[in-house]
């Protein structure tokens, strides 16, 4: 009797050890596949924006969006992710940013450690996501050198720190003001929108954009069907973002980043119905698949700061709002003679104020982990204007200095001919037939 | 030479030169400095692109 009880005690040690590293492999497993769902993000994004290019543009265009995310990954390994984890208390580094030094090892392969490379990869995903944000917006005319050192600076130090603050268990966003941001709608779409306008107003528009009265030309998208499949693919991708957003608890309820429980269902419902949402308020003023589609990924953002706690028809609403005012929105700027090539500022900045705001006025109350306050407008607006600060403040700034070393805008000469002609040696349509690419248009 | 580990069981980090301090920091900074001379190099040749494109101006 003892002997078989001895056994069986064994046995249970043996299950127990073995469900608890199941449990471990399934977190890791999780988001390790939610991470390869965000490369269609960028997959999108290079379709988006090489199809939203003219046709003299389209290599030059692709190269850059490749780069953007190319130069984040290495650069957040050195950097970033040190960042999030050493400055949620504001700036002044903390100790806890040891585990993310690039020598610690928890920075590589290590057997008692499953979590920081998986966690590690989705954060670079969401870095490279702020860097082709704005990299849309400034396609046909800016300098690739000056071009990758503001990506760098928005994917691996701005949105990162604004991570830290607002979108970490301990940031003080959320500590001192109960600051809500599910979906990353401010801490990713913010500060990349309003970082794109501080760099739009330095660089310029492009050749032809602008009439000496200030009208505007349209520069029109050399292939729309690669522009709407470029943004399906986002919205795809956009699934593996939002499921990275939620942290998994082995056996024990899902919670959000800053540890209030909630479901995975409710990204379910409320990604479906923003999109359509964004999708139908875009059709509804415009009847133009560009920003209907455009819409569609502005109705997620727009909703994405309460995904989590939405009613799905809310969420619809909030995403049609979105949808219908992104191009309002994007002609408002036009008016100010700001080129933005694919209407990021609005797409993103925009829909991203929308949802910040929409959280502080539609769910306000929603109690916080610990002694952190429940969600509030007040803390909403508070997280706001820091994420239109961290953005614009530095994209301003910083290209300005990039105009004056003139590494910021290519030469009038190489935009009217074409930026693949002029350093890509390679043509993207070889046997098009078309002399397109070599010819100015009559803006120009 | 690389391998932290002489066998499997107690391994935590067992990635190349974990035990190595100095090798690893001298990984670290020349793919460091292989990411910045690539900018630099990739900035010079876009001037040269375009200075070509203005006649050599």
């Amino acid at each position: 009797m003892e002997e078989q009880l001895a056994e069986l005690v064994t046995k249970v040690a043996a299950l127990e050890k073995s469900g608890g590293m199941l449990g471990t492999i399934d977190i890791e497993v999780y988001y390790f596949w939610a991470t390869a769902f965000m490369v269609l993000i960028h997959a999108g994004f290079l379709s988006y924006e090489m199809g939203a290019s003219r046709a003299k543009n389209v290599l030059a265009t692709g190269i850059k969006n490749i780069l953007a995310f190319a130069f984040i990954v290495p650069t957040f390994f050195f950097f970033g992710w040190w960042i999030y984890l050493a400055f949620p208390g504001g700036f002044i580094p903390s100790a806890d940013g040891d585990a993310g030094l690039p020598w610690n090892a928890a920075m590589g392969p290590n057997l008692s450690d499953n979590a920081t490379g998986v966690f590690w990869a989705a954060f670079t995903m969401f870095a490279a996501t702020t860097a082709s944000i704005f990299s849309g917006a400034v396609i046909e005319r800016i300098k690739m050198s000056g071009f990758i050192l503001l990506a760098i600076l928005l994917g691996s130090v701005l949105w990162i720190l604004a991570a830290a603050w607002g979108w970490h268990p301990s940031g003080w966003l959320l500590t001192d003001w109960g600051f809500h941001d599910f979906g990353c709608a401010g801490i990713v779409h913010l500060v990349a929108g309003a970082f794109a306008l501080g760099v739009l107003i330095n660089l310029g528009p492009r050749i032809g954009k602008f009439n000496a009265d200030g009208s505007a030309n349209d520069l029109p998208a050399h292939n729309v069907p690669m522009v709407l499949i470029g943004l399906m693919t986002i919205i795809v991708g956009f699934f593996g973002f939002l499921a990275a957003c939620v942290i998994m608890n082995g056996g024990a309820q899902w919670v959000n980043i800053y540890g209030q429980p909630m479901t995975l269902s409710a990204v379910g419902f409320n990604t479906l119905m923003g999109f359509a949402g964004g999708v139908i308020g875009a059709w509804a003023l415009t009847r133009d698949p560009f920003w209907m589609m455009s819409g569609g990924l502005g109705g997620i953002i727009a909703a994405a700061a309460g995904i989590d706690v939405y009613y799905p028809p809310l969420a619809f609403l909030i995403g049609f709002l979105g949808g219908v005012t992104i191009k309002m929105v994007n002609d408002f700027i036009t008016k100010l003679r700001i080129d933005d090539s694919v209407g990021a500022v609005a797409v993103h900045g925009w829909c991203g104020i929308i949802s910040l705001i929409a959280v502080g006025l539609l769910a306000s109350g929603y109690p916080n982990p610990g002694d952190a306050p429940p969600v509030t407008l007040a803390g909403q607006m508070v997280g706001l204007v820091v994420c239109f600060v961290v953005g614009f403040v530095p994209g301003y700034f910083v290209s300005m200095f990039l105009k004056v070393a003139r590494l910021l805008r290519v030469p009038d000469e190489a935009q009217v001919v074409g930026l693949d002609l002029a350093k890509v040696p390679l043509k993207a349509y070889p046997e098009g037939g078309t002399s397109y690419g070599l010819q100015p248009q009559p803006a120009e | 030479m690389g391998s932290p580990i002489t066998e499997w069981e107690g391994a935590t980090a067992y990635f190349t030169f974990a035990n190595n301090p100095a090798v690893l920091y001298t990984i670290l900074g020349i793919a460091i400095a292989v990411t910045v001379l690539s900018i630099v190099k990739g900035g010079r040749h876009e001037k040269e692109a375009y200075e070509k494109l203005n006649g050599g101006k």
